[in-house]
């Protein structure tokens, strides 16, 4: 029904034009509008409307079939073949009808999608081309002004004379033009021009900004340019929002080129004892040695022995060879009062710093420094539970460590300060966590083990016991403890030649020795070879465990 | 997800700026004073460091933390053609803890700056923020009272919207929309390319400040 309904309305339409002309032509101006001869014939209007009728008919018979089936037999249904059949006919016909249309629709400016019952009415008037009444009226009078006078001649007379008119205008507008800018200039009120393109940014400024531009998106965006140095990164005063927030001390301050000044906190207390020569030195490590029986419950200060090396696997890494080499600087004499105080900022320091320790030992082994000293003398039995420990905790790389510290501590004098024994202590942190580590655990172990213990496992130390008694008493507890003494030496392998030319300035007693401390550099085999002293004898028991 | 984009303007055209946005989101401003401390990961929690922010609001009497992660920015075709970033974030609020304890994870403080200035929030399309700030830098650490601009006589604006993975197209053309609206004022574009300054934004600012009454010619 709307196919029918659509060809219906393109019939009319079509069929207005040519009214319209013929009332244009009875009208006073001569001109005829109508479609042109070649869409008319083309559209072929008659034949387009009688299709678009027979088109109904045949829809409006199947429709009919069906109501009198509908109403004479309701429970019946048609004969669907046939029904079929008829449809595609209707719709084979409707499809040509369309087609044909669509070839002359370009004449026509607007043309329905769809049609339907809403827009039909409206279709003619929309598809026609002709112009409202009162468009038509103006346009001829239009007309009737420009051509006033010249209807009469032939066309192109009449163009050229347009044309004079045309020039005639375009002229005027020139001459005005002009006036116009020079009014604009004689009252400064700009060219036209510079007010239609508006500011432009010379280029100084535009690069000026460009740069600008570029410094606040990096900043934003990457941080550029709001990295602040190391050096200025300590903050005097928090804002409120971060008083509370964090933590005060410089250990809170968390930055990211700081990983540098941790070796060096730990450097700056090694030097001390390596670069000590003579008394000092050697006394400390015999001071070491003399405090076997560390003072129980002393784990305040850590140890920063324990702390300042990263955990070595073995005491023969490189890293114990290069701690002790690395360290040098020129504090040699510092009062005992400033070496324990660096001794414990430092130890703040690094125990920020997430590192092995062994807690216990390590605050044993800094405590017992000082008390060490004064039972120096007389607790020889104290000193030989070390060795006895060493047997179960070290190994070859050890043992040289031992006796390059045996050497040391062969000179201790009784009445050396806890200066002394304070670098030692410091003199211990260098050689590396592991001996560090190692002689706190032995020193723990000491405290454990009883003396007699002790005594049965140092078979060649009751020897070694008169030896205190000729005054060198950091050296004999020394020599008992090989191992203590090994992983030290071990440690400070590459100065093996200074503590030699050291121990040549000893006085005889600690020939053996140095002959056990050459033995030594040579590695480990030659310990077997030292007979003469019993701490020998006892490492190659250690050795072979 | 969130889609944003950046844009500069001359500090003397931010008040015509503001006059604009308020007419536009039709709600009232609200201050800015972020401290933004930018943090990286340590050696220790993975070979390639990680970044995370921490935005702590000074405007509010009691400073509120806030932990932001920003991700990758959405890459390919389809991401070229559309005019703004659109990229995956994570927000969260967090107690005072948060800076120690990210210092204690190992995390370091790689940078820190102080954002000051004001922002709209409406929805227009789509929730979308818009923020002026003056970006600061501080000569020592911490020290939010000695903050000085970065660059004094230029502030960021920058326009950011929340999406998700299914509707973000909806929200890109939201913002791209909105951002027609500040085209006489600034230019605006996806973080890290850079734009330069409208030209005229003098006149359109002079035209938003004048006092409104209508001009006779």
């Amino acid at each position: 029904m709307d196919a029918a309904a659509a060809a219906l309305a393109a019939a009319p339409a079509a069929g207005v034009p040519p009214p319209g002309a013929a009332a244009g032509e009875q009208q006073a101006a001569p001109r005829v509008e109508r479609l042109s001869a070649g869409v008319q014939q083309q559209l072929n209007l008659e034949g387009m409307r009688a299709r678009a009728v027979g088109l109904y008919k045949a829809i409006s018979r199947i429709l009919e079939d069906f109501d009198v089936i509908a109403r004479t037999n309701p429970s019946a249904s048609p004969k669907w073949q046939d029904v079929l059949g008829q449809f595609s006919m209707v719709s084979m016909e409707l499809f040509n009808i369309v087609e044909d249309i669509k070839n002359v629709s370009k004449v026509f400016v607007v043309y329905p999608r769809n049609v339907n019952a809403e827009n039909a009415t409206i279709l003619p008037v929309m598809l026609s081309s002709k112009l409202l009444p009162e468009m038509e009226v103006e346009e001829t009078t239009k007309r009737e002004q420009l051509l006033s006078g010249i209807t009469n001649l032939p066309v192109p007379t009449q163009i050229e004379k347009l044309k004079v008119r045309i020039d005639m205008i375009g002229s005027a507008c020139e001459t005005a033009e002009k006036v116009i800018a020079e009014c604009r200039k004689s009252y400064g009120l700009g060219t036209r021009q510079g007010t239609n393109l508006g500011p432009t940014l010379d280029k100084a400024q535009a690069a000026k900004i460009q740069e600008q531009e570029g410094l606040l998106r990096a900043a934003v965006n990457y941080g550029e340019g709001l990295r602040v140095p190391g050096d200025q990164r300590q903050p005097q005063s928090l804002p409120s929002h971060l008083i509370e927030v964090l933590p005060l001390g410089d250990g809170a301050q968390n930055f990211g080129d700081s990983s540098g000044s941790y070796p060096k906190n730990t450097s700056t207390f090694a030097p001390n004892n390596v670069n000590n020569q003579g008394n000092q030195v050697q006394a400390s490590g015999g001071q070491l040695h003399g405090r076997p029986a560390p003072s129980p419950g002393t784990t305040g200060t850590p140890n920063f022995e324990n702390v300042s090396t990263p955990p070595m696997p073995y005491a023969n890494s490189p890293r114990s060879g290069t701690n002790m080499m690395n360290t040098p600087s020129p504090q040699q004499h510092l009062t005992p009062q400033q070496q324990r105080q660096k001794l414990m900022q430092a130890s703040q320091q690094q125990q920020l710093h997430a590192q092995q320790l062994r807690p216990s030992a390590a605050g044993m082994l800094a405590q017992s420094a000082l008390p060490q000293l004064q039972d120096l003398q007389g607790q020889t039995q104290q000193k030989l539970q070390v060795p006895g420990q060493q047997q179960m905790q070290y190994n070859q790389a050890l043992s040289q460590q031992f006796h390059n510290r045996q050497m040391q501590s062969g000179r201790m004098q009784p009445g050396m300060a806890q200066s002394q024994l304070n670098q030692g202590t410091q003199l211990r942190s260098h050689l590396g966590q592991f001996t560090g580590a190692a002689n706190s655990a032995m020193f723990s172990a000491a405290q454990a083990s009883s003396n007699s213990q002790m005594m049965a496992n140092i078979p060649g130390s009751q020897s070694l016991m008169p030896q205190m008694q000729y005054g060198m008493a950091g050296g004999h507890p020394q020599r008992s403890h090989p191992q203590m003494l090994t992983d030290q030496m071990f440690g400070m392998g590459a100065t093996n030649s200074s503590m030699m030319g050291m121990q040549q300035q000893q006085q005889g007693v600690y020939g053996n020795m140095q002959a056990g401390a050459q033995n030594m550099q040579q590695g480990m085999v030659g310990l077997q070879n030292q007979t003469q002293n019993p701490n020998f004898t006892q490492q190659r028991q250690q050795n072979q465990l | 997800m969130e889609c944003v984009v950046q844009g500069i303007i001359e500090t003397q055209h931010v008040e015509a700026l503001e006059v604009l946005l308020h007419g536009l989101s039709g709600v009232p401003k609200e201050r800015v004073r972020v401290h933004e401390l930018c943090l990286k990961s340590g050696p220790n929690l993975g070979v390639v460091p990680s970044e995370v922010r921490l935005l702590c609001d000074l405007a509010q009497p009691t400073p509120s933390w806030t932990i932001r992660h920003v991700g990758g920015a959405m890459r390919g075709a389809g991401a070229e053609q559309i005019s703004v970033l659109v990229r995956t974030i994570v927000e969260s609020k967090a107690s005072k803890n948060v800076l120690h304890y990210f210092y204690t994870l190992g995390y370091k403080l790689d940078h820190e700056l102080l954002k000051i200035g004001f922002a709209f929030r409406f929805h227009r399309g789509a929730q979308i923020i818009v923020t002026v700030t003056s970006t600061n830098k501080m000569p020592r650490l911490h020290a939010t009272d000695e903050a000085v601009p970065v660059t004094p006589g230029i502030q960021l604006v920058e326009i950011t919207a929340p999406a998700a993975a299914d509707n973000y197209n909806d929200v890109v053309s939201a913002v791209s929309a909105f951002c027609e609206y500040l085209a006489p004022l600034l230019h605006l574009s996806k973080p890290g390319h850079s734009t330069g300054i409208v030209a005229t934004a003098g006149a359109a600012a002079a035209s938003l400040m004048s006092s409104g009454g209508g001009k006779t010619l």
